[in-house]
């Protein structure tokens, strides 16, 4: 694990900006990828766990608010939530894990393989930030990344629409190579897939592979994981479609 | 900087100075939380998993200053009087601990889980397991302890937990009838099912579903593990490790990690002497070539030792390894052992002072022969031959505790080491020249253990902390992290494999030739003997005139591989059933008829045995050769076969199901046959001493490893001695306490180690049997009966074991009545195995999900038959990951790129395919009270079964490991043209 070499518990907000203002300190949400970290490296831990930002709420219009602390075994338990974004928090890590892991860590980490990014993707999430970065979608997250000084303190769910999933692993509950999640509303599909860019993406689905460039790794070369994303994008359209 | 944080803990307020960077793991380790074990940093093992605001969350990625103010709960908090709680209870009523080294993290996720859900679902019950990654069990006796306590805390009643006894379905000798066996026995997975053998009598506590001997420390977490205890003034230990494959060390300056506040020492090649050794735990003498130093000049793989530092805590030490400065000559490396006899390959050993390497200049390590008939006519002449390629990959044993070692002097400058060894009087002869010390200077104490699978069959880290409490001349720690472990500990060999098999017209097998490129890694270790026992399993499963073995061994620079429970033989019996089932397809016949054609039976030859092994006999033939002496194969086969519905093979609405058009399915078989101890060489002991109450005391070198060793042992023990289990108090194992012992290996324990006690027992029977015809005046001691604690005259009168124990110790004649055994056996009686295997695969993508495994097993008596199925059950969960989804894998430069859990798969509770457990017993006259051996056969036959269940549902033949996704895809691809 990292090196941390101070440790912080800011109650305000205002105060953990000021913390996170310096380069050296790093967010700390459930702990799961910071301190599972192998690459040692010090820095100071600002612990987020005071500021109150772990509610699920009713957001209004139809939208459920999900503070950034508040943990994928939280999200799991939500029942303002479809049941298959609560699949997708379940499957996202064990239960060991899954009790400590923060959604705001999620979208921060944007991990490609993420099948709940990918949902969450799907249900058109915007994400609020406090600090200089103005809120914005979880796609234009992933595409201008997190500014430092910034803070994710919570994202908004659009829970509507018809969901399927499709998903190719080793194994049933391993991390998929890649994963097709969608979401049909209103004649419209929203088509999210993991496992072929660096962070899950949204593709056309009628042309689900056209612009992807997929790293190979052992799991999955190039060829396959485009294979995937086509075979899978089908099959979620034919459950959306019967 | 140290703070104090404060927390609940277990209902009262604790608080504990801590540095910024501990976790809570380790606060609680140092609040005295002995349960809360270290598996990995990244909190996926669970081991070390908690109630945290009463949710199962894993300490080790929980900063112990996060959790000031909220509330720890561990399994300690339910050991407030002698009794176990209900939960701690159920799980050791069904067998659920193995190890038990992640016995408190299932505990507490029980209580969680009921709290919420007081009648949970199966599929919440693997849910909430899923963050708990068992090696041991394969889950299916946990998740049965979770329904039972759950049924207990809602006030129900329950049953004892006991085998189901089924008719055997067969004479035992032949296949069954047609139609035979109805329905298929119902019963919860969990369940063995015991068909049992008339020969076998019926007896008191052999063969009977005893709870564990240790389970009452397991259930309560008590410190038990080399990790639990510390002795005053330890230091820890690091080791600076590799970058490169393969390189010479050209100079280290140590100058900037001594200079580190707190470290106490550095070693590396400069300063340590050396001396050349083999690190396979293995009887004397080690087979060569002794290949290795403690700290060499040359680094032979990544991970590869290049030095280690002792300092006063953890963060010191790393930061000392990290400031040693290392100038390489980076040398080219060779990996695929297909390339390392190329006269270009690179030369992984050309040092002058390694000896008895077969062709150093080639790699060539060890090259094994052995034949038998004339197989080049056989295969030249026979009708029908056949070849076909192999190649099996490389894999971790994956114990959740890993190496973990820790040595001092003691008060007699005794060099005294508590390790997590399968092995530790070999250990104690192998370290003596090292530390320059004489092996009756040296004790070696193995606490409990968290796992080994072969992996721990090494002396691999302890010559590390003996060198630095020399130097030191204080307590040294060193315990691998979880990436040490999979790439600096041991592995399973790689090989390619190449069959040729001549086939008669009728089916018979004429000639079988096996040719095997075996790779040992960067070092010789058990290169020698894991490659013959593929030999030997890969040519003796089925008759034939002639047969012949050749295998090349071959040095690389990947990581080093080892022991790996199945020892070869899963490399060997993936090849040959996978190679058996398609010459049936070939000639168009049934694979089962045509391998059943084959096998071997009772009183058959196992003839190419004798020309294999460490002290064979390669060329000439001898006069006579070893026989199976029992075989319950055709009752494993018929019971399989009814428990898979084996005729659905030929259903193809069930194969191709309608509704579901990428899906195919298949069932698959494997032949599966292992060995029992190897002969003439495994040898164990046992001492048993009576007691002032009637109760025994049992010394035994045998190794726990979480088998149930201890409680078997015992069980004979105690069957002879005519007391309940609870009288025999176990110990295990300690150089200086307990007789020798070969180690945990080779399917040995049951055999040998128990034979031993057999013994042991039967002598103290005798003196207990004399002293009572003493007390009861009878003129013949050989009429009185031991039973029920008492020594019973023919008339009827009997004494207590306790008042001939209080005579014995205390009025007349006194005399410590014990007895003392060794056994070594000639003999290496087979189990067999019916393995099978359902899959479902995903044509479109290649996926592959294996929905059952059954294995029906012929262990001979099962002593403890509940031990004994979670035994198969964990095999075959090992067994699947070696066929599915487990594979070490290296970039170009040698650098393992999957180190931990997730990227390295192995499976989890909420995965699991159901799996059934069958023991048909026989009566194997030479083992203790009927027995042979069951730990490693389940490893055999999970991948043919696989691969064949896979061929069945596609057609399509796949020969190589493992069955990735994608490595389907292409396969399914490429016969589609």
């Amino acid at each position: 694990m990292p090196l941390v070499t101070a440790y912080h518990r800011p109650s305000t907000l205002d105060e953990a900006l000021d913390l996170l203002s310096s380069p050296e300190r790093v967010a700390l949400g459930g702990g799961t990828t910071l301190n599972a970290d192998r690459e040692p490296s010090d820095l100071e831990a600002v612990d987020l766990q005071s500021l109150g930002l772990d509610a699920i709420t009713d957001a209004g219009d139809g939208l459920v608010r999900i503070g950034a602390t508040a943990t994928l075994d939280a999200v799991r338990r939500c029942e303002l939530l479809p049941d298959s974004l609560r699949e997708l928090a379940r499957l996202e890590q064990p239960s060991t894990l899954r009790t400590l892991a923060t959604v705001g860590g999620l979208v921060a980490r944007t991990s490609a393989e993420s099948l709940l990014l990918a949902g969450l993707l799907a249900h058109d999430t915007r994400v609020e930030l406090a600090g200089p970065a103005p809120d914005c979608s979880l796609a234009e997250l992933f595409a201008a990344g997190l500014s430092r000084g910034s803070l994710i303190t919570a994202v908004t769910v659009d829970p509507s629409g018809s969901t399927a999933t499709a998903r190719t692993g080793r194994t049933p509950a391993d991390v998929p190579i890649v994963a097709a999640y969608g979401r049909r509303i209103e004649g419209f599909v929203a088509m999210a897939l993991t496992g072929v860019g660096v962070h899950p993406v949204l593709v056309d689905v009628h042309d689900p592979t056209a612009g992807l460039e997929p790293a190979g790794d052992f799991r999955g070369s190039r060829e396959y994981r485009l294979h995937l994303a086509g075979t899978l994008t089908a099959r979620v359209m034919q459950e959306l479609y019967p | 900087m140290t703070s104090d944080v404060t927390f609940e803990l277990n209902g009262a307020p604790a608080t504990v100075a801590v540095e910024p960077h501990h976790t809570l793991r380790e606060a609680l380790r140092r609040l005295g939380m002995f349960s809360v074990h270290y598996g990995s940093e990244s909190g996926e093992t669970g081991a070390a998993a908690i109630l945290y605001d009463g949710r199962l969350a894993s300490s080790d990625v929980i900063l112990a200053a996060s959790a000031h103010g909220h509330r720890v709960t561990t399994v300690e908090s339910l050991n407030v009087s002698p009794e176990l709680h209900p939960v701690q209870t159920a799980f050791v009523a069904v067998g659920a601990f193995q190890s038990g080294y992640s016995a408190g993290a299932m505990v507490l996720g029980t209580l969680a889980l009921l709290d919420e859900s007081p009648d949970p679902s199966e599929a919440e019950i693997r849910d909430m397991l899923s963050g708990i990654l068992d090696r041991e069990t394969a889950y299916v006796k946990p998740v049965e302890a979770v329904k039972r306590a759950a049924a207990v805390m809602r006030g129900e009643e329950t049953e004892p937990f006991a085998p189901l006894v089924l008719e055997p379905l067969t004479d035992g000798y032949r296949p069954a009838p047609p139609g035979a066996g109805g329905k298929v026995p119902e019963a919860p997975q969990s369940v063995p099912r015991l068909v049992p053998s008339r020969e076998v009598p019926d007896m008191a506590v052999v063969g009977k579903p005893e709870v564990k001997v240790d389970a009452v420390r397991l259930a309560k977490g008590n410190p038990a593990f080399t990790d639990d205890i510390e002795p005053r003034g330890m230091l820890y230990a690091k080791v600076l490790r590799s970058p490169h494959a393969h390189a010479r060390i050209l100079s280290i300056d140590d100058s900037k990690a001594r200079a580190v506040d707190g470290v106490h020492a550095v070693l590396h090649y400069g300063n340590t002497p050396r001396v050349k050794y083999a690190s396979g735990g293995q009887s004397w003498p080690n087979p060569h070539p002794y290949d290795q130093v403690s700290f060499d000049d040359r680094v032979r793989h990544v991970g590869d030792r290049v030095a280690a530092a002792a300092a006063e805590t953890i963060e010191a030490a790393e930061e000392a390894v990290r400031l040693i400065e290392v100038t390489y000559e980076v040398l080219p490396a060779v990996f695929d052992e297909r390339f390392a006899m190329d006269p270009d390959a690179p030369k992984v050993h050309d040092e002058d002072d390694t000896t008895h390497i077969c062709d150093p200049q080639r790699n060539l390590v060890h090259h094994i022969a052995a034949k038998r008939g004339d197989v080049d006519g056989n295969l030249a002449a026979a009708p029908h031959s056949f070849e076909q390629t192999f190649r099996v990959h490389q894999v971790q044993q994956c114990p959740i505790e890993p190496h973990i070692s820790m040595a001092w002097l003691d008060s007699d400058e005794r060099m005294v080491v508590r390790t997590a060894t399968q092995v530790p009087f070999h250990t104690r002869r192998m370290l003596a020249p090292l530390i320059d010390m004489e092996i009756k200077d040296i004790r070696v104490i193995k606490p409990r253990i968290g796992g080994g699978f072969g992996a721990k069959q090494e002396m691999l880290i302890e010559d590390i902390v003996a060198h630095l409490a020399i130097v030191t001349r204080r307590p040294v720690r060193l315990e691998l992290d979880r990436a040490e472990e999979f790439y600096g500990s041991r592995t399973r060999h790689p090989q390619t494999i190449t069959y040729r098999t001549a086939v008669d017209d009728d089916g018979t097998l004429l000639a079988q030739d096996m040719r095997i490129i075996g790779n040992t890694g960067p070092y010789g270790t058990h290169g020698f003997t894991v490659q013959i026992v593929s030999g030997l399993r890969g040519l003796t499963s089925y008759n034939a005139a002639s047969k012949r073995f050749e295998c090349h061994v071959v040095y690389t620079n990947i990581p080093v591989p080892g022991a790996y429970r199945g020892y070869g033989a899963p490399q060997a019996e993936f090849a040959l059933e996978a190679h058996m089932e398609d010459i049936a397809r070939a000639l168009d016949l049934d694979p089962i008829e045509f391998k059943r054609r084959n096998w071997i039976k009772v009183g058959d030859e196992m003839d190419i045995a004798p020309h294999l092994g460490e002290r064979a006999v390669a060329e000439e033939e001898l006069d006579e050769y070893p026989k199976v002496m029992s075989s319950g194969i055709e009752e494993c086969v018929a019971q399989g076969m009814r428990e898979v519905d084996w005729d659905r093979r030929n259903d193809e609405s069930w194969k191709a199901p309608a509704d579901r058009p990428n899906i195919r399915r298949g069932l698959g078989f494997a032949f599966c046959m292992h060995g029992t101890a190897i002969p003439f060489l495994d040898m164990g002991g046992c001492s048993i001493k009576l007691n002032d109450d009637g109760s025994f005391n049992m010394l035994i070198g045998a190794t726990d490893l979480g088998t149930g060793a201890d409680t078997v042992i015992g069980q004979i023990a105690a069957e002879v001695l005519g007391v309940p289990l609870d009288d025999i108090k176990v110990y295990s194992s300690d150089t200086d306490m307990t007789p020798f012992d070969t180690g945990a290996y080779a399917s040995s324990t049951t055999y040998i180690s128990g034979t031993a006690a057999l013994r042991a027992a039967e002598a103290v029977r005798e003196r207990l049997k004399a002293r009572a015809a003493m007390l009861l005046d009878v003129d013949e001691p050989c009429t009185i009966e031991l039973r029920d604690r008492r020594a019973y005259a023919a008339d009827g009168r009997s004494v207590t074991l306790e008042e001939i124990a209080l005579d014995s110790l205390h009025w007349q004649e006194q005399e410590q009545i014990m007895g003392t055994a060794s056994h070594v056996s000639p003999d290496c009686p087979p189990p067999f195995a019916a393995q099978f295997a359902e899959v479902e695969v995903d044509v479109d993508t290649g996926q592959v999900t294996v929905t059952k495994l059954v294995m029906a097993v012929d262990c001979g008596v099962a002593i403890n038959p509940v031990t004994a199925s979670g035994q198969v059950e964990g095999g075959m969960i090992q067994a699947l990951g070696y066929a599915h989804c487990e594979e070490i894998v290296l970039d170009d430069g040698g650098r393992m790129v999957n180190p931990s859990f997730g990227p390295y798969k192995i499976y989890r509770a909420d995965e699991m395919p159901d799996t059934v457990v069958y023991l048909v017993q026989t009566m194997e006259d030479s083992g203790p009270f009927g027995a042979k051996a069951v730990a490693e056969i389940p490893k055999d036959g999970v991948a043919p079964a696989v691969r064949n269940a896979i061929l069945d549902a596609t057609g399509v033949a796949i020969n190589d490991l493992p069955f990735t996704p994608e490595r389907v895809w292409a396969a399914l691809q490429e016969a589609a043209g």
